[in-house]
């Protein structure tokens, strides 16, 4: 049974578009160059990881412990695989961008921090699941976890956030927000959208996973 | 007969913490084998720095704080792998008691040990680092006290969870460590501004991040207890 | 303007392998599930 169909087709192509447009057919910014296209794949993919995906291995592991539907642990579930993927984008295009721009590959700002523990926590989780046999077990585990994760993440961003306020740190030049151009902003939007949908299309076809591989295994079950 | 009522919450959680405190006292190898770890830790952090490139007041916050975090989760499993053995952990679960009960009693038992690691690890620090005696050092066993709470409870509630799988021993850091950030972290730096002889008032907002740790993770790890231990 | 392309282009070609892999590694996993699911129709269904 094919797992991926003309949505991730979809989202390939619109992937595509975007970074070609992006690379060849939007003007560069004057003061950091080529480096500041790499904002187009850094922040969209940060922005879905953080705010679409990351909430949802919460949510659903919530809804699990009330519900008990199994589809709902595999939503949690494929949002945590599919989050590390994205959250994995964001931590390896960051240093690219901040190299030339910022001239060092790491800072431990808040928000980078923040990113790395939690990818941290989801590397974690899908360790975890990895490692319980029992099904029901496994996603209640897994629900404990993404709740008590999501409760941890305002903590450290607060930690550091102090940490910071209290060793005055060497001033970096920290382009944050660079002037957009009208096209500019409509390569971001598209990149947006490219990224919103690929995340859609990622996410189905985990599920889709998912559901296959509980079948199999209850058949295995029976079987056995 | 009202002689026969179960008893309350509390009373169950000090039976266990008891017990398990009573079982720890007979064989003392978990405690012994954490405190000699963190003695081990403590004078091999000493000598990979440069002390006359670092002073060792300026070592000694961070070296006592991540010890303190590994040599307490050394002995998190000892709480459920007790009771895994002959499966002793049925029995407990049969019993008429809220589940809180059994968290409470575990993290009792937990926070007693920890404790009792940090009470030889910061005078061990005190020792080998020359640290000047002070009021620091015991509002340092006031910060002690917090760090050591937040840590036990997420510690007990993961480690209720991890006992259960496979490479226990191996999970349990990988999912404790990010969540001791917050604990580590605000005790580390208190501490390091405290024995430099900072005021109290200086360290407040790192205190207060301990409180609300404390507060926030107790209350949801009660919470999400029961659904650990359901079969 | 600064002359940093090869840094877009290092980031751009890595989001691509990074998704390009995971997308392949789920198909690899989808498939070999498929296959695990056809062994046991073929034993249950002679």
């Amino acid at each position: 049974m094919p797992i991926f169909d003309w949505l991730l087709a979809v989202a390939v192509v619109a992937l595509a578009a975007v970074m070609a447009r992006a690379i060849w057919f939007t003007p560069p910014e004057a003061l950091q160059g080529e480096a500041q296209k790499i904002f187009y794949l850094h922040v969209p993919s940060a922005v879905v990881g953080l705010y679409l995906a990351c909430p949802l291995v919460a949510i659903g592991g919530a809804m699990y412990l009330w519900l008990r539907d199994d589809r709902l642990d595999r939503l949690a579930e494929s949002s945590a695989e599919v989050a590390l993927v994205f959250l994995s984008i964001v931590l390896v295009t960051g240093p690219l961008w901040g190299k030339p721009i910022w001239g060092t590959w790491w800072t431990w700002d808040a928000r980078l921090t923040s990113t790395l523990f939690l990818w941290f926590i989801l590397l974690g989780y899908t360790v975890l699941r990895g490692a319980i046999e029992d099904r029901q077990q496994r996603a209640r585990y897994s629900a404990v976890l993404g709740i008590l994760a999501s409760l941890l993440v305002p903590f450290i961003h607060l930690s550091v956030r102090l940490f910071r306020t209290m060793h005055p740190q060497p001033i970096v030049l920290a382009p944050e927000k660079p002037k957009l151009s009208a096209e500019m902003g409509l390569t971001l939007s598209l990149a947006f959208i490219a990224f919103t949908l690929l995340f859609i299309a990622l996410l189905r076809g985990r599920l889709k996973y998912a559901a296959l591989r509980d079948r199999v295994e209850a058949l295995e079950a029976g079987d056995a | 007969m009202s002689e026969l009522q179960p008893p309350g919450t509390m009373a169950v959680a000090l039976m266990i913490a008891r017990k398990d405190l009573a079982i720890e006292y007979r064989t003392r190898s978990a405690f012994f084998s954490s405190l000699v770890f963190s003695l081990l830790g403590v004078s091999i952090f000493y000598m990979v720095w440069d002390p006359t490139a670092v002073r060792p007041i300026d070592m000694a916050p961070g070296v006592l704080w991540t010890i303190f975090a590994f040599a307490g989760m050394l002995g998190l499993h000892r709480a459920f792998g007790l009771e895994l053995q002959t499966r002793a952990m049925d029995g407990l679960l049969l019993a008429p008691v809220p589940r809180e009960a059994i968290f409470l009693g575990k993290a009792l038992s937990n926070l007693v040990y920890v404790s009792a690691v940090l009470a030889v690890t910061i005078p061990a620090v005190v020792l080998f680092y020359n640290l000047e005696f002070g009021s620091g050092l015991l509002i340092l066993g006031g910060i002690g006290i917090l760090a050591a709470v937040g840590l036990v409870t997420v510690g007990t509630l993961f480690s209720s969870m991890t006992v259960h799988t496979r490479f226990a021993e191996l999970l349990l850091p990988m999912l404790a460590l990010p969540f001791f950030i917050p604990v580590v972290v605000p005790a580390a730096q208190a501490s390091a501004k405290l024995l430099v002889g900072a005021e109290l008032r200086t360290v407040m907002p790192w205190i207060q991040v301990l409180v609300a740790f404390d507060l926030m993770f107790g209350v949801a790890c009660v919470l999400a207890f029961p659904f650990t231990i359901e079969d | 303007m600064p002359d940093n392309a090869g840094y877009m282009f290092a980031a751009y070609i890595a989001a691509a392998v990074i998704f390009g892999g995971y997308v392949i590694a789920l198909i690899m996993r989808a498939r070999t599930m498929t296959r695990r699911g056809d062994a046991i129709d073929t034993v249950t269904r002679p």
